[in-house]
């Protein structure tokens, strides 16, 4: 008895063999005991497992449309207002933060750091530096007059390889620096009032944002009128 | 029941088509999936699983028996089911009798026209039959759940098993005759009427 045997025994009670080795299995069951034994074996199992109650299932499994995460056609205008209620919204924001940050960092350069573009701070700061200034090592404070001169000395020599300063800027940058070092008496770079107007106007309108948001509200509202519309069509269908 | 028009509707995403097919074939699925994972709440959630699974997959169907594909979705959910419990292992919250046996549910004993007796010998045969289920390896266990419990014929259980036909014959003969050695240990405790008796199935 082997494996092989095994198959053909259990293939023949479920009539699965050829009606060739159907009839050579049949002669050999008829002079092997253990052969028989073995079928009989089979057979019992077989016939134990197919008198096995089948229960009836617990609960209907039908689905519903949740489950199956179905959601109703829309109209075919919905991902126009859609998207056009996103851009909205984005650009609304992104007004927000532009009239935010615009006047702040129009602020940036006069405050000192980097200071990129305002020539004055960059003198003025090249004044403070005894060794590159030697003039302005006296006291300004008592020799005003006399102080002119060596940041008028200091802005000449002093390398400007991208601006190029024109000599009316040179001088008026001079008389700037001229006015901050009396007012300090330290060289110090000082905001320059006279620089900056008291309320700087924002980049975006407050007409454009209120046309924005009337646009993302009024798309939102509608994409939620055409959604609840579709909703209960489809419960109607139901 | 036109299975066909049902499932080409279904597969056009037509939910109604899908759940009648579902209530078609629901039981024996869950019974499917009772056998090869042995508890009724977690066979219950296998099938609903399988079900959901079997609906956004509908479209990859494409012909044959449809029995055939469903049941491989279920044996799918259950090896999930299987793995997962392999991974986070838990113990049953059924109630243990002093000896420390599980008491029988209430489900098992439910069928009216069983009298008492019967009910009591068709709980020990099915208690019998599913601890022998329960030894057999994963892969004997599918196919015999298929051929010998669902009355699926060979060709199916090689579809929904996607093995060749040699194998699903070899796997069978082996399962049936390790499930004939181990109930014969539980064979003092089967009633007599669910004795093994030799001869009494032939074809």
């Amino acid at each position: 008895m082997n494996r092989r045997d095994i198959e053909l025994l259990s293939a023949y009670l479920d009539g699965q063999l050829k009606p060739s080795d159907s009839a050579r299995l049949e002669s050999r069951l008829k002079s092997d005991p253990e052969l028989v034994a073995v079928m009989d074996d089979l057979r019992a199992a077989r016939g134990l497992l197919r008198r096995l109650p089948q229960r009836r299932a617990p609960r209907n499994f039908t689905l519903t449309r949740k489950m199956v995460g179905q959601n109703p056609p829309m109209p075919r205008a919905y991902p126009f207002f859609r998207f056009a209620t996103t851009l909205a919204t984005l650009l609304l924001f992104f007004t927000f933060g532009l009239n935010f940050l615009a006047p702040q960092l129009a602020a940036v350069p006069e405050i000192g750091f980097g200071g990129g573009g305002d020539p004055a701070s960059v003198d003025l700061y090249s004044q403070s530096q005894p060794a590159e200034a030697p003039g302005a090592a006296e006291p300004p404070a008592t020799e005003a007059p006399a102080a002119t001169e060596p940041p008028a000395v200091a802005l000449e020599s002093a390398p400007q390889p991208t601006l190029m300063p024109t000599m009316g800027d040179i001088a008026r940058t001079a008389v700037t620096a001229t006015e901050k070092l009396d007012a300090t008496g330290n060289a110090v770079a000082q905001r320059d009032e006279s620089q900056v107007p008291s309320e700087a106007p924002v980049p975006v309108s407050i007409g454009w944002q209120i046309a924005l948001a009337g646009i993302a509200l009024l798309g939102a509202l509608l994409m939620l009128l055409m959604r609840q519309t579709a909703f209960q069509r489809w419960r109607q269908k139901e | 029941m036109n299975e066909q028009a049902l499932i080409l509707d279904a597969q056009k995403g037509n939910l109604e088509a899908f759940n009648t097919l579902i209530l078609h074939y629901q039981d024996g699925v869950y019974n499917t999936a009772l056998r090869i994972l042995g508890d009724e709440d977690q066979a219950a959630d296998a099938a609903q699983e399988a079900f959901i699974s079997a609906f956004k997959s509908i479209a990859s169907f494409r012909g044959g028996s449809f029995k055939a594909w469903l049941m491989r979705t279920v044996t799918n959910a259950c090896y999930d089911e299987l793995r997962r419990q392999k991974r986070r292992p838990t113990t049953p919250l059924e109630p243990d009798t002093d000896d420390g046996e599980e008491m029988d549910s209430p489900h098992w004993l439910a069928d009216p026209n069983m009298t008492p007796d019967q009910k009591a010998e068709a709980d020990e045969l099915e208690h019998a039959i599913q601890h022998c289920l329960n030894n057999l390896p994963l892969e004997f266990k599918t196919v015999v759940i298929m051929a010998d419990i669902q009355g699926m014929d060979y060709t199916e259980v090689a579809t929904s098993v996607r093995v060749p036909l040699g194998t699903i014959k070899s796997r069978l003969a082996r399962a049936r005759l390790r499930l004939r050695e181990c109930l014969q240990g539980f064979e003092e405790l089967l009633p007599a009427t669910f004795r093994l008796e030799e001869g009494s199935n032939a074809q």
